[in-house]
């Protein structure tokens, strides 16, 4: 029995380490925050995401990186108010790192841990759903981060003296390829 | 009765005695305090950079972030050695150790750019164990703080919003100005000398126009001396509000001076003539032009606010 269990260990453990070593790069992206005001309903969206991601051992580390002045809401005077209320000319950028464990089935939901940095302030956010789809070798990774200004300590703007809501839900859609 | 009150001055004496302990205590822990600046080797700050410090005898640690001048602090730290830990995107790890004592300390820190890893084929450790921000090739311009386009930013919100404010606050005379002026114009109809009170509601409207010229060019200064930023190229609803500003800043002009001609002449018991008699169509353009530039700088607007979104 002991044996068993030891072999059965030590298969586990090859699989483990036998995974190969991969590298992904961003192929193409669109990232969209959402903004609510009792009048308006505003979308930004960025296609500038850049990012790369390294599965090694069977660990996945994934980085991604947009810079915050990218997102454009369809009104330059709009972008500009969210340009400031963010702080994005101290922080310009918007980092995501995300870890996960590396499977070699291709699960049609992924649960990524993710660590969020944007305006000079770190958020987590546990187990994100993300929806995983195959294309040839690419593959296309859709979700949503429920980011809320308070997280980044971001003083929501307003108008007509109302402030936005708090959430800030960011809209990820990425395809990834093999480097 | 003597006994109560004895027990009662012990009990405050007591009381008074151990409310002072902590603070006795406090008062008698020294603390100190570290900050420095993180900089590369070019001498340029590097922020967001993570800093650490953990202190050797206790275990205890704490964690901060350099700011965007690159100045890391801490503070209330009990004496003793510490080790500090620095890490930052695109830059080497570094620990060091540090003593300190009751004092407010400096150590400023320097970080040499991350090793580049050699890229041999088929060779598992060639991958790097996680990605930086290095290797994604934003350059410095996307990816470096800029104080003072922070300062700008700031300056053209607050400018702003003053500019909002007051705008939406010009509305309510303007409104009013509108009401008022047919009733005033009614009086002078087919040249017939005025014998109504007129000269109350004419002064009313004219008061009204004045408040509303007042507010306007004061949020307009507001618009105007707003900061540029400089390479913001203009689109969407924006450009609209400045567009209409074409309209109803001239009319904004020309109406209060088309009102003082026709508030002589209606003072002098004349029917409005001339091209003082243009004020009223004048001030609907110039009002219609305003609100159109607030719903359009207001754009997109959620019509159903009520739903629950």
């Amino acid at each position: 029995m002991k044996r068993m269990t030891l072999l059965a260990l030590l298969l586990a453990a090859t699989a483990v380490v036998a995974q190969p070593d991969t590298q992904w790069v961003i192929e193409q992206s669109a990232l969209t925050y959402h903004m609510s005001h009792p009048m308006h309903q505003v979308d930004g969206v960025s296609h500038s995401a850049k990012g790369k991601g390294v599965c090694h051992a069977g660990q996945c580390d994934f980085l991604v990186a947009v810079p915050v002045k990218s997102f454009d809401s369809g009104d330059s005077n709009r972008d500009l108010h969210m340009i400031e209320a963010t702080r994005s000319a101290q922080f310009p950028m918007v980092i995501v790192r995300a870890r996960f464990p590396q499977s070699d089935s291709s699960p049609a939901t992924v649960y990524v841990d993710l660590e969020v940095q944007f305006a000079g302030q770190t958020a987590s956010y546990a187990h994100v759903a993300f929806q995983r789809e195959t294309h040839g070798k690419n593959v296309r990774i859709t979700g949503t981060v429920p980011a809320t200004c308070s997280d980044f300590k971001i003083d929501r703007p307003s108008f007509l003296a109302v402030p936005i809501k708090n959430e800030i839900p960011i809209r990820v859609d990425i395809t990834w390829s093999p480097m | 009765m003597k006994l109560n009150a004895t027990r009662h001055f012990f009990a405050g004496a007591v009381l008074i005695l151990t409310s002072l302990i902590p603070a006795l205590l406090t008062a008698q822990t020294p603390t100190a305090s570290l900050s420095g600046r993180v900089t590369d080797p070019s001498g340029q700050v590097v922020s967001t950079a993570k800093v650490t410090v953990r202190n050797l005898e206790t275990g205890q640690s704490a964690e901060t972030r350099s700011n965007p001048d690159g100045v890391y602090t801490f503070s209330n730290l009990a004496p003793g050695t510490y080790t500090l830990s620095i890490s930052a995107d695109a830059f080497a790890a570094k620990t060091s150790q540090v003593t300190l004592t009751a004092a407010q300390q400096t150590l400023d820190l320097m970080l040499a750019p991350a090793p580049v890893p050699e890229a041999l084929p088929n060779a598992p450790s060639a991958i790097p164990a996680s990605p930086s921000l290095g290797d994604l090739g934003f350059s410095p311009q996307q990816s470096q703080p800029n104080a003072q386009l922070q300062a700008l930013l700031d300056k053209r919100t607050e400018m702003l919003k003053i500019h909002q404010r007051l705008g939406l606050i010009t509305t309510i005379p303007m409104a009013a100005a509108l009401i008022t002026g047919p009733m005033v114009a009614a009086k002078g109809k087919n040249g017939q000398p005025i014998t109504e009170p007129t000269s109350a509601n004419l002064d009313f409207h004219a008061a009204l126009g004045g408040t509303t010229t007042a507010l306007y060019f004061t949020s307009a200064y507001y618009a105007i001396r707003a900061p540029r930023v400089p390479g913001t190229e203009k689109h969407g609803a924006i450009r609209v509000h400045e567009a209409l500003a074409f309209v109803h800043l001239p009319g904004m002009i020309l109406t209060p001076a088309l009102g003082m001609m026709a508030y002589k002449q209606e003072n002098a018991g004349e029917k409005v003539h001339g091209v003082a008699s243009a004020h009223g169509a004048v001030a609907f353009t110039t009002a219609a032009a305003y609100g159109a530039s607030i719903i359009a700088v207001s754009w997109p607007i959620h019509w159903k606010f009520w739903e629950k979104q």
